[in-house]
């Protein structure tokens, strides 16, 4: 009779994680090139105490994983030459000490060699993993085209590569707004985003959505919580009651 | 709880953000002041289920894996350094940059610092100096007895003296420009000072290839745009707002937890 207790417990745990998400998102509502992620649940069935009990009716809830949305982030205008903005499906290709990174944050700048650099200082890849080099003894605007070709006055200097994957559930979050490819899927060079420079992606973050659902787990954990409650009342009055029989 | 701390972080990001704001409205009229923005980075991730991982002996995997996002940290505080408008003074020792470069400044250490204000004044002894009465650089003395200081839009420094109706030329102004200015750092004062991650000054004569011109008579007003400002203050105080809800949303839960108990 312990079962319900334990299956509010499960719920309580994954409302707890779903909080934790949540806090995360709200967190980051002001992060460029963030996207927000919610919980996905799934029901896990007890293991029956034996075979002869015929169908174990227990179920409790455990988390399945995170899901990411990775639709567009609104363009705020910033009018930095190496501000870049993703406008479609696709990620910049970095080089951390810790090796490659993707990335929908393209607040980019020039190192001490003219290298394009995150604000970490992680080399931004071109279409062919290359590096991008900018030349600041020359004159002329730095430009870069919505395909990616980046030119110092008229002269071509690189091209600024974008990447897509087959699947986007592989990638995962190592902070500083990098994702790692935890699978074996190749990233493929794409044309189809665009390149906004002058841009930046904000975070996908809806501020309401996310204050609803935290309005939403809140209420739900107060309710498993009477639920819970309940049934230890159940408990304490059977054995009050069972004990006064005797 | 993880959303308390999650939220602590959010919170401290946007006071970090309102700071940034109000400098920037501080300075709106800060001759030759570049405006900053603080840019936020996702904090590390405590992952829960591995992404990728087998999930049975016939080679499956787990499609998505679970991830909890510990918050929000400052990514960098970066200055914008898009030109300034330009204020016409009428003051003969006003400089402005149009374009690219720094004036280069003598402080009182010894160590060059660099500057976008160029409303300079003369010293006692003539000499070319900031409103901190630090010496540009290279330096210039002005004749006791000029009558008139023309500056060129290529730095060339002229001077009309009494008796003669032909001006001479005095000095030239240079210029020094960074491969990387955004990694200059801030002294206060309108100063800035060369870094590691700047890299060295290159200097030029103003006008060159890679190098702004100068206009006498005006000054570079602050490219902070007031409204652009106070928008990113509304956002950054509900953002704020947002993140205290959490936590206290967060301590409910924690409290109806402690009530199951009764």
């Amino acid at each position: 009779m312990d079962n319900a207790l334990y299956v509010g417990l499960s719920r309580q745990m994954v409302l707890k994680r779903e909080m934790d998400i949540v806090a995360n998102n709200i967190a980051n509502a002001d992060t460029n090139g963030f996207k927000f992620e919610s919980l996905m649940t799934k029901e896990t069935p007890a293991r029956p105490a034996s075979t002869s009990q015929g169908p174990n009716p227990v179920r409790f809830v455990t988390a399945a994983g995170v899901a990411r949305d990775f639709s567009q982030g609104n363009l705020r205008r910033t009018d930095g030459a190496l501000d870049l903005a993703v406008d479609g499906a696709g990620f910049f290709k970095v080089t951390t000490k810790a090796g490659e990174r993707f990335t929908r944050d393209g607040h980019f700048r020039t190192d001490e060699t003219g290298r394009v650099v995150t604000q970490a200082g992680a080399v931004v890849a071109d279409e062919g993993g290359g590096e991008i080099n900018i030349d600041p003894t020359k004159a002329g605007e730095i430009t870069i085209s919505p395909d990616g070709v980046v030119s110092q006055g008229s002269e071509r200097i690189g091209k600024i590569g974008v990447f897509t994957f087959a699947s986007l559930s592989a990638l995962e979050k190592t902070g500083d707004n990098l994702y790692q490819n935890a699978s074996n899927q190749p990233a493929t060079a794409t044309t189809d985003a665009k390149i906004r420079q002058g841009m930046l992606e904000s975070s996908n973050v809806n501020p309401i959505v996310q204050i609803t659902r935290m309005i939403e787990v809140n209420r739900a954990y107060e309710s498993v919580t009477q639920m819970m409650g309940a049934q230890s009342a159940l408990s304490r009055d059977s054995i009050a009651r069972l004990g006064k029989l005797q | 709880m993880q959303a308390l701390r999650t939220a602590a972080t959010g919170m401290a990001a946007q006071q970090m953000n309102v700071e940034v704001i109000s400098n920037n409205i501080a300075n709106m009229n800060t001759v030759g002041f570049k405006k900053q923005r603080a840019e936020f980075q996702d904090l590390l991730y405590q992952t829960v289920a591995q992404a990728g991982a087998q999930s049975s002996d016939q080679g499956t995997i787990v499609p998505t894996g679970v991830q909890i996002g510990a918050g929000v940290k400052t990514g960098s505080v970066y200055r914008i350094g898009t030109q300034g408008a330009m204020t016409a003074t009428g003051n003969q020792y006003d400089l402005a940059i149009s374009g690219r470069g720094y004036f280069q400044v003598l402080t009182p250490s010894g160590d060059l610092a660099y500057t976008r204000a160029g409303n300079l004044s003369t010293n006692d002894q003539g000499q070319l100096v900031t409103q901190d009465g630090y010496q540009v650089q290279p330096a210039i003395s002005i004749p006791p007895n000029a009558v008139q200081v023309a500056i060129s839009p290529s730095g060339q420094v002229q001077v009309t003296q009494p008796g003669s109706p032909i001006p001479s030329v005095i000095g030239q102004l240079e210029l020094a420009s960074f491969t990387n200015e955004g990694g200059l750092s801030l002294q206060g004062g309108n100063l800035l000072k060369e870094t590691a991650a700047s890299g060295a000054a290159t200097t030029g004569t103003p006008g060159n290839q890679g190098f702004g011109t100068l206009l006498q008579g005006y000054t570079e007003a602050s490219n902070v745009d007031p409204v652009t400002e106070i928008t990113s203050l509304i956002v950054a105080q509900r953002a704020y707002e947002m993140n205290s809800k959490v936590i206290s949303t967060a301590d409910n839960m924690l409290g109806v937890a402690n009530q199951v108990k009764t």
